[in-house]
């Protein structure tokens, strides 16, 4: 079950998600971004290893997020299973499954240019943590 | 958000008075329909937390194709004091210099139609557009990419690509001073180093369009523009580099607010004073990033010549493609400004939003100096693009700015579930307009519904006298990534 949505915005696109620990959460918000990205489905073909340091957890969410970003436009590496290793507010260290996919193969629909700080949320909530955050198209 | 009280100043202007922490009011351009519109959004919530930034000279501007962006509103001017003001990156945006360029031919549109769909498959081979596609006979080492990042498209003019000519005809001629690619971090250059030429995707594109009708004579003729006549617009920017420059540049700049002291309603607003050095480099950086985009777009005018010399089998002094001009609208520079009788020395941040000098200005071509600079407002892909000129009175009360384009309506989401079931590219061709594009997601996206229509947001800007109309352009073909 997906427990992130994309939210409507003018111009560009947003991505709400929610999760029982701070690990799931940003799991859902990768997530979100891959369907912003695209549809189709990805296969367990390679893997990634990402290692991310932030001043705080919304800051954490922007660099998680933007490094997933930078290994799709940089070798066109998509997740399609996160296992994220260890999490708190300033780091986060995880494991990622996907493919170096082809995109005359697979119907890329955005180009996502980067990850903002708009209205950015990452909370804490009595039933678990919510995030919000905003791409730029 | 209806609790930010707004005022009617006459049929096109607006004022939001200062209230809570704004130091100034704002200044809104648009008609009464689009004022509703953008009470429906968050877009004036944003003209109000810009005007709460230190050393920002007179008020937080927002044109009429104004819509929701994330920090600063798409479609503000905002300018700051060089002593007491900021700088900040999201004022300027991700895209640094996207922008748009538009060239004349000597073709007329009976000499183009019969080959059109073939020039539009010539110009979406031959210029890449679309994730992950790059031509294969540029490679740039890392010192060379340092050249384009200071030299601009003056380094595509060195390397073959266009004339001395195209130099003279671009916003501060192809290239911004003070560029230092020694603070670029290593992912922005190598970002960089595989898009340069790249059209990318979204509503960046490359069109062929025809002078449909004049509106300025006068101006037309100086500018080279007589109806039926082939022009041809691209609209991109820094790509990959220039995001890259904003995101590590918003990071530094989440710090600097905190030590400066500077207080933010939204940390997308993030910045450092002018004079500090945060602020100094950013700047720096980001001229080397609006430097790669005037490069960008000089590399894909010189393919656009070559395509047509290709498809046409005409020679470059048949066909006689030029650059009329070139401006950025995702920018911040120092500017020379007279507010309120004095001579000040500003840092105007144009996000959506266009240089328009006015007649006479030293920075408007000698060409144009009669009329005033040239300003390129595309429409979408299936209505029609504006040419206007800058003009006194937009000098005097926008900081020399006006719209930049259409402005979105429609959230993605919507322009697609509109979209669904419709032959799009079907639709567009039975009205004379070819598209080619590498994603149909982005074909549905972009659809002209999502959009307001330019003529109502150019004539915001001729009824407020900060543009000056010359020219109406249709589309013909439409390439996108």
């Amino acid at each position: 079950m997906a427990r992130f949505r994309l939210l409507e915005h003018t111009a560009d696109i947003g991505i709400e998600a929610a999760g029982e620990s701070l690990a799931d959460l940003f799991q859902q918000t990768a997530f979100g971004l891959r369907q912003v990205i695209t549809s189709s489905a990805i296969s367990l073909q390679q893997e990634r290893r990402v290692s991310i340091t932030a001043e705080d957890r919304e800051e954490l969410l922007v660099n998680w997020l933007s490094e997933l970003l930078y290994l799709f436009e940089s070798e066109l590496f998509l997740a399609a299973e996160i296992d994220i290793e260890s999490i708190d507010e300033r780091n986060l260290l995880a494991r990622l499954r996907g493919e170096v996919v082809d995109p005359t193969k697979i119907d890329i629909e955005r180009e996502v240019k980067a990850i903002t700080y708009h209205q950015i949320k990452v909370e804490e909530h009595t039933d678990g943590w919510r995030a919000q955050v905003f791409v730029d198209l | 958000m209806n609790d930010i009280k707004v005022e009617q100043i006459d049929s096109c202007r607006w004022r939001i008075p200062r209230q809570g922490a704004m130091r100034t009011d704002g200044l809104v351009f648009a008609s009464r329909q689009m004022m509703r519109d953008l009470r429906r959004e968050k877009a004036l919530e944003q003209v109000c937390n810009v005007a709460t930034l230190p050393g920002i000279v007179g008020p937080s501007i927002a044109m009429p194709d104004i819509h929701w962006g994330y920090g600063f509103p798409i479609g503000g001017v905002a300018a700051f004091d060089e002593n007491d003001g900021v700088v900040s990156p999201g004022g300027v945006g991700y895209d640094i210099n996207c922008g748009v360029r538009l060239l004349r031919s000597g073709l007329s549109v009976e000499e183009v139609r019969p080959r059109i769909e073939a020039l539009a498959n010539e110009l979406y081979r031959n210029i890449p557009s679309g994730v992950g596609s790059h031509r294969r006979d540029l490679k740039l080492s890392v010192p060379e990419e340092r050249k384009v990042l200071k030299k601009g498209a003056a380094w595509a003019v060195e390397n073959g690509f266009g004339s001395a000519e195209d130099l003279e005809h671009i916003e501060a001629g192809g290239a911004i001073e003070g560029a230092d690619p020694g603070l670029l971090s290593d992912r922005a250059l190598e970002r960089g180093r595989n898009q340069l030429g790249t059209l990318g995707s979204g509503n960046h594109f490359l069109e062929i369009e025809l002078v449909e009708e004049i509106g300025d004579e006068q101006a037309a003729n100086l500018l080279g523009l007589f109806p039926g006549q082939v022009v041809v617009s691209i609209h991109t920017g820094s790509r990959g580099l220039g995001y890259q420059v904003c995101d590590d540049h918003l990071k530094l700049m989440q710090r600097a607010a905190k030590k400066y002291g500077i207080e933010l309603p939204d940390r997308q607003l993030c910045c450092a004073p002018l004079s500090s050095p945060e602020g100094k480099e950013y700047l720096a950086a980001m001229a080397a990033a609006a430097n790669f985009a005037f490069a960008n777009r000089q590399l894909i005018t010189a393919w656009v010549r070559e395509s047509f010399e290709h498809v046409l089998s005409k020679g470059p002094s048949d066909l006689r493609i030029s650059t009329i001009y070139d401006v950025c609208h995702n920018i911040a520079k120092f500017e020379t400004h007279h507010y309120q009788g004095k001579k000040r020395r500003l840092c105007v941040h144009r996000k959506g939003a266009t240089r328009a000098f006015p007649p006479g200005h030293p920075e408007t071509p000698a060409l144009y100096r009669s009329i005033g600079q040239p300003v390129l407002i595309p429409g979408d892909m299936g209505r029609y693009s504006y040419v206007l000129v800058g003009t006194e009175a937009g000098f005097g009360e926008t900081f020399g700015s006006t719209c930049h384009g259409a402005g979105r309506v429609l959230s993605r989401q919507k322009a697609k579930k509109l979209a669904r079931g419709r032959q799009i590219e079907a639709e567009l061709a039975e009205r004379g307009i070819i598209v080619r594009a590498s994603s149909r997601a982005t074909v549905a996206e972009e659809i002209s519904e999502a959009y307001k229509d330019v003529l109502d947001v150019v004539s915001v800007v001729e009824q407020a006298g900060i543009g000056k109309i010359v020219a109406r352009l249709k589309p013909l073909a439409v390439v996108k990534g």
